[in-house]
């Protein structure tokens, strides 16, 4: 009987993901088919690439200088006597733009833009708007989703790209202060097997994480259930969904792409 | 507000395109002005990669650009020098360690102070590099082999020679004399504190009154003596002048000892004397003439 009832649970189980693959699959046709509708995303695009990109300008230094200043001195002081001070701004280059850049970047931007994107989108699911839209003749898809998901496939490298120079700054300035690390050991850290195509791969994956953010969160908003609390649910589950997705996404391109980064 | 949001978002783009791209360039090309290039070609290069330094006599002067395998089988690495140096004539290239954990620099030796350089985009001729691990590694071995040697002969002289044994038993004899020595040191300190003790009471006995009475009365016996001694030499001269005028025959005693003439006539006095007691003798009446009433 147990086994039966296990048995029952975990094709409830299987039946549920698929069910959630398929939705999503389905949401993601109808975002393809909406690009067609281009009287409608362009000016929301711009608008949203505002929200996303602009207004997060400022977190992602913040976050991004703080992010280089503590990698660089942990560093330092993690060095065992021998090794020649250049490394530091070797492992700093190389966990920032490789790693922490887009990955710390876009786990913030999910709290401050992908929560904001479920509880916009939510909201308007539960007060009927998407319903008031659709009564209008107009696509919804390519009214919300499509401009958010353009917008951070496109802000999330250009915030990465900022947010990595931030970092490295930040290294150099916290190393220079109040390490003996001098400024020509930094530099000559910073180009030691260095190739174009790492800032290519953190681009890579920050639009990987631009388009997770966009995707999933507006796809939570446009499912989320009648009620304050619906809205609730669904930014809390956007959260955890589009970080775990980033997550994936970034082992992901690592196990692809990590063997063309090296020098 | 469309417009503005136009402006802000383009301008955040072209920012960010602007400092990915001038960092990247940076980064890889040592900045917009990258020098001008030099060319080494190596035949091993393990390690090499594109960004490491450029030491000439130890200043960094540049970095590695590319590395490539040529398809002779040798390396060649590209060199991006700094516009404002200049790679003199006779310098050789090496790989070189950069710290102990495998990162390598290029290292520029120049062969002596020349005031000639080499043209841009030369190869330099490389050099005798450091020791590879390999080397390390074969040298560590023969000084294991040395050091495996010396350990047989130790064991040979000390084990099996006996060295142990004897160097134990000199140990338990030095052990034996030191504790000897001990003991005579312990006795010697018994006698000197001893000795100390008694030389302390004795000076501590002496009467200071009677010592300075004492040191007077030989003060005053060394005057005296010094008086006599004088009156002595004084003497010794009296004496000597006349051992000298009796030496030289100098008055009545010096010619009674040394004429001659002086012992003839005594001779000849005594001789009468003798004849005369020899008379008298014979002849008592003839100079004695004794009455009696």
């Amino acid at each position: 009987m147990p086994l039966i009832a296990t048995w029952r649970a975990l094709g409830k189980g299987t039946r549920a993901v698929l069910r959630e693959i398929g939705a999503h699959g389905y949401y993601l046709r109808d975002i393809a088919r909406a690009i067609s509708e281009t009287d409608t995303w362009p000016r929301e695009t711009i608008r949203q690439m505002r929200v996303i990109g602009v207004e997060s300008v400022l977190l992602t230094i913040i976050v991004a200088a703080f992010l280089g200043g503590v990698t660089a001195f942990q560093t330092r002081f993690q060095l065992f006597p021998g090794v020649q001070l250049s490394a530091v701004g070797l492992i700093a280059r190389q966990s920032i733009v490789l790693e922490l850049g887009p990955l710390l970047t876009a786990l913030v931007l999910t709290g401050r833009v992908g929560a904001r994107m479920t509880a916009e989108i939510g909201t308007m699911r539960v007060t009927e708007q998407i319903d008031a839209l659709e009564t209008l003749a107009y696509d919804p898809v390519a009214f919300l989703s499509l401009p958010r998901l353009l917008a951070g496939l496109v802000m999330l490298p250009a915030l990465v790209m900022l947010a990595n120079v931030a970092a490295i700054g930040s290294a150099w300035l916290t190393l220079i202060l109040a390490t003996d690390v001098r400024t020509v050991d930094f530099v000559d850290g910073l180009r030691i097997a260095f190739i174009p195509f790492q800032v290519v791969y953190s681009l890579i994956k920050a639009t990987a994480f631009g388009g997770a953010i966009a995707f999933v969160c507006s796809y939570q908003g446009y499912i989320a259930q009648a009620g304050a609390e619906g809205v609730g649910k669904a930014t809390a589950r956007a959260v955890v969904i589009t970080s775990v997705a980033i997550l994936t996404l970034d082992a992901i391109v690592a196990a692809v792409f990590a063997p063309f980064v090296q020098a | 507000m469309k417009r503005r949001d136009e402006v802000l978002v383009g301008l955040l783009l072209i920012v960010a395109v602007t400092v990915g791209v001038a960092g990247t360039v940076w980064l890889a090309r040592g900045g917009l002005s990258s020098g001008y290039e030099m060319y080494v070609r190596f035949p091993w290069g393990a390690g090499l990669k594109n960004g490491q330094p450029v030491l000439l006599a130890g200043v960094n002067i540049g970095f590695v650009k590319a590395v490539k395998l040529d398809p002779n089988g040798t390396l060649v690495v590209t060199l991006a020098i700094n516009n404002e140096y200049q790679v003199p004539e006779g310098t050789t290239a090496a790989v070189a360690p950069n710290g102990i954990f495998g990162d390598q620099l290029i290292a520029l030796q120049p062969e002596r102070a020349v005031t000639t350089y080499m043209a841009r985009g030369d190869t330099i001729p490389t050099g005798k590099g450091t020791p590879t691990t390999g080397e390390l590694l074969a040298k560590g071995d023969s000084i294991a082999k040395d050091v495996e040697a010396l350990t047989g002969a130790l064991r040979t002289e000390f084990v099996d020679g006996g060295g142990i044994a004897n160097l134990r038993q000199v140990t338990a004899d030095m052990a034996k004399l030191v504790t000897q020595l001990g003991t005579i040191a312990e006795a010697q300190s018994v006698e000197l504190t001893r000795t100390q003790r008694q030389l302390r009471s004795t000076l501590a006995a002496i009467d200071s009154g009677t010592v300075d009475s004492t040191l007077r009365a030989f003060q005053t016996s060394a005057t005296n003596v010094a008086a006599v001694t004088e009156e002595l030499r004084h003497a010794q001269t009296q004496v000597r002048s006349i051992l000298e005028k009796l030496d030289n025959g100098t008055g009545t005693a010096g010619k009674l000892l040394n004429d001659p003439g002086v012992y003839a006539r005594l001779d000849t006095l005594l001789l009468r004397l003798d004849s005369l007691a020899a008379d008298v003798k014979a002849n008592p009446r003839r100079y004695i003439n004794l009455r009696v009433f």
